[in-house]
């Protein structure tokens, strides 16, 4: 330790500013509901697309998506259309840790930290983290992971079968990501890391029990909360005034009401053609596709001379991207309007990578969940999901109120700015190639 | 005692140990090498006559090299065979031209579940191998054990087994691993030495063989002019390639595309 405070950050992944005062209020929440009276909360917009691997990689280097590289959990390379999954060894830029090398850092369940890869101290990757074996780093720690049934994440899988199975592994793997951390704890360290994605899968399944007093998964939803506040709590515990406490989430959450295809709306409009017979996948886009969607809903024109069967000339891509913004603006579900922002990529994107960058990105309404998939058939359906991400209310809630520099809605790529700024220097220099500029976020 | 006679020896003894305790067992059988070894080591737990069915499951993609070994083996060691097929699935003409994915999801995953819904078993014996490369070997360290059973015999006396059982009483079934402390080459080694009959598939045909065998449309042979088992033992000893390499990488990609499906990206 050189002395100087040391920053706990803990991630809530996918937590909404709305449903953490909520029940903090309530008292689900005792030890966070303290910490807002006596810190700073703030709410805070996510990336743009609002998933957790492109705003995880940006609150980690201060980065905005065409800087740091990672747009999605999915990618086409150019000259292909072959879909890849951008892992750690895609990120571009460095995360905090490996600008600091001096102090030590635990780092525990960040998304998009897979394989992990040699740090001053502990890194246990995320989510999407395939084996164990390549998310732990130093390996010697695995007999101990091992003991303690850690798992890197809940088998999502089970909620499609039975809610019941699926709450127990929840609670299981979350059992298990806390006794993860108190073993780490009494490690050396500067900087602790840790984040519960438990979290964001519950609200994914079990929004609507959030919403329902009278649902039967009611108190599920709350018990789980109330451990994460538990754990707060613990932690709290453990530290001083001195140390620097943020926690945050990387997007918000919201009731989901229907689920958007977007590739189907363009496969409709006919500017995407899939081959006759063959199966939705993105290798059978034929020709006379002008465009395709990636997840959540990045759209990418179909240049000529960018992938193999590429049909839009570059001097008539302007008009293409105008014809479909037209398309989605006056997109109706029973009336009310489907789109609330639709962003070129100029409007969002700073930085080296602005080539791999979607052409536009669309945010949806309230409620209206939006996916690519080429295989929907309808525009508009409901799958098993109860709630959905939303890129406007994540939140960030600090253990301190005499702040120098918070912007009053601040972004995920302005975390590393502000605990800079609490540790009253600029050690994690932000990789931000744009000073001031709200890349990759948008404020409303 | 030799290395293959213990390793034959504590296969054998979980074998017979998962079988006292829970009777209404089945074994998986893919008809690889793997599964056929432990079919061979099942078959002398119980003096050639076993005690309970052998589950295949069949996803009708299969290598025809596959079924007639499969007709033959039934016929001749008198197995009590269970064919799962997911026949809903097939007659939406799901296959591997509908993704990968899917085939392998819908084809194998869901017939597997249906079979022990219907047939209600407690436990399932798989030749899950702990030198397996791949996602496969290397989840089930940290599943929880009513999904992924890891039964390491040494640490795990046959004595807690009850505790396990009421532990797991509300999941589906127990998975016995008992070729989990054997390697590629200790295989090879057995089969060799039994002198087990084997699919063609393994031995080398115009420079190329299979190393593992799944679906004809998810597994890719790798280069081999090794086509007897004592020239695979000497490729095995000289190779460095992974044993899964061939799927390795479709694999990878599987598994990361179920794990977002499953959370509704995609
Ligand atoms: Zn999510």
């Amino acid at each position: 330790m050189n002395g100087r405070a040391r920053n706990i950050i803990i991630g809530l992944d996918g937590v909404p500013y709305e449903l953490l005062k909520d029940l903090s209020d309530s008292g689900v929440m005792p030890n966070v509901g303290a910490l807002i009276q006596k810190g700073t909360f703030r709410k805070m917009s996510s990336s743009i697309p609002e998933v957790s691997s492109v705003a995880w990689s940006s609150i980690i280097t201060g980065a905005n998506p065409a800087e740091h590289g990672i747009f999605g959990f999915t990618d086409i390379p150019p000259n292909t259309y072959r879909l890849s999954f951008p892992n750690f060894d895609n990120l571009k830029v460095t995360p905090f840790w490996e600008k600091d090398n001096n102090s030590k850092h635990v780092l525990l369940n960040i998304p998009a930290t897979y394989p992990a890869r040699k740090v001053n101290g502990v890194l246990i990757s995320g989510f999407v983290a395939l084996d164990l074996e390549k998310a732990v780093y130093p390996e010697d720690l695995i007999p101990n992971l091992a003991e303690i049934d850690y798992k890197i994440d809940v088998d999502s899988e089970k909620a499609h079968r039975s809610l019941e199975l699926f709450i127990k592994d929840l609670n299981r793997t979350n059992e298990a990501r806390i006794a993860a951390y108190r073993h780490l704890w009494v490690k050396e360290w500067d900087t602790f890391m840790l984040v519960f994605t438990g979290t964001d899968r519950l609200m994914h399944f079990l929004w609507d029990a959030y919403e329902d007093e009278g649902h039967k998964h009611n108190a599920d939803f709350k018990n789980f909360f109330k451990r994460i506040d538990e754990s707060i709590g613990e932690i709290l515990s453990r530290v001083d005034d001195s140390d620097n406490v943020i926690i945050l989430s990387d997007h918000g959450f919201e009731k989901l009401e229907m689920d958007v295809y977007v590739n189907t709306v363009l496969i409709k409009g006919g500017m995407l053609k899939l081959k006759e017979g063959a199966a939705s996948n993105y290798s059978n886009i034929d020709h006379g596709t002008k465009a395709f969607a990636l997840d959540p809903a990045r759209i990418y024109i179909n240049l000529k001379d960018k992938y193999p069967r590429g049909s839009v000339d570059p001097k008539d891509k302007k008009s293409v991207i105008h014809d479909i913004i037209r398309r989605f603006e006056n997109l109706l579900f029973e009336g009310t309007k489907v789109i609330r922002n639709i962003y070129k990529k100029e409007e969002v994107y700073r930085g080296r990578f602005m080539d791999m960058a979607p052409d536009i990105v669309l945010v949806g309404n309230k409620g209206f969940n939006l996916k690519a998939s080429l295989a929907s058939g309808e525009i508009f359906s409901k799958g098993v999901f109860t709630g959905k991400h939303s890129q406007h209310n994540a939140f960030i809630l600090i253990n301190k109120k005499e702040l120098i520099n918070i912007p009053e809605y601040p972004s995920v790529s302005d975390v590393i700015g502000i605990i800079n700024s609490l540790n009253g220097g600029g050690q994690w220099k932000a990789n931000s190639t744009t000073e001031n500029v709200p890349a990759g976020t948008a404020r409303p | 005692m030799n290395y293959l006679d213990k390793l034959e020896n504590q296969s054998i003894f979980i074998i017979r140990e998962a079988y006292a305790q829970f009777r209404n067992v089945a074994m998986l059988w893919s008809i690889g090498k793997d599964s056929t070894t432990l079919l061979w080591l099942v078959r002398k737990a119980f003096f050639g006559k076993i005690p309970f069915p052998v589950v295949h499951l069949d996803t009708s993609y299969k290598f025809n090299e596959i079924y007639e070994f499969r007709e033959r083996y039934a016929k001749e060691w008198g197995l009590n065979l269970i064919v799962g097929r997911n026949e809903e699935a097939l007659s939406l003409k799901m296959g591997p031209e509908k993704g990968k994915f899917e085939c392998c999801t819908m084809l194998k995953t869901d017939a597997l579940k249906k079979v022990i819904e219907k047939y209600k078993f407690k436990a399932l014996y798989l030749a899950i191998r702990r030198d397996e490369h791949g996602i496969r070997a290397k989840e089930r360290i940290f599943s929880p054990r009513d999904e992924d059973f890891e039964w390491d015999y040494k640490n795990q006396p046959p004595e807690l087994w009850d505790q396990y059982k009421t532990k797991t009483r509300t999941e589906e079934h127990i998975r016995v691993h008992p070729l989990l402390g054997w390697r590629e080459i200790d295989i090879w080694e057995y089969i060799k030495r039994e002198k087990l009959p084997i699919v063609s598939l393994y031995y080398s045909k115009r420079g190329l063989r299979y190393r593992s065998i799944g679906c004809a449309c998810c597994c890719n042979p790798v280069k081999s002019n090794a086509d007897t088992v004592d020239k695979i033992i000497n490729e095995l000893k000289t190779s460095r390639i992974s044993e899964r390499s061939g799927r390795a990488q479709d694999k990878e990609s599987a598994y990361i595309m179920q794990k977002l499906r499953s959370l509704g990206y995609m």
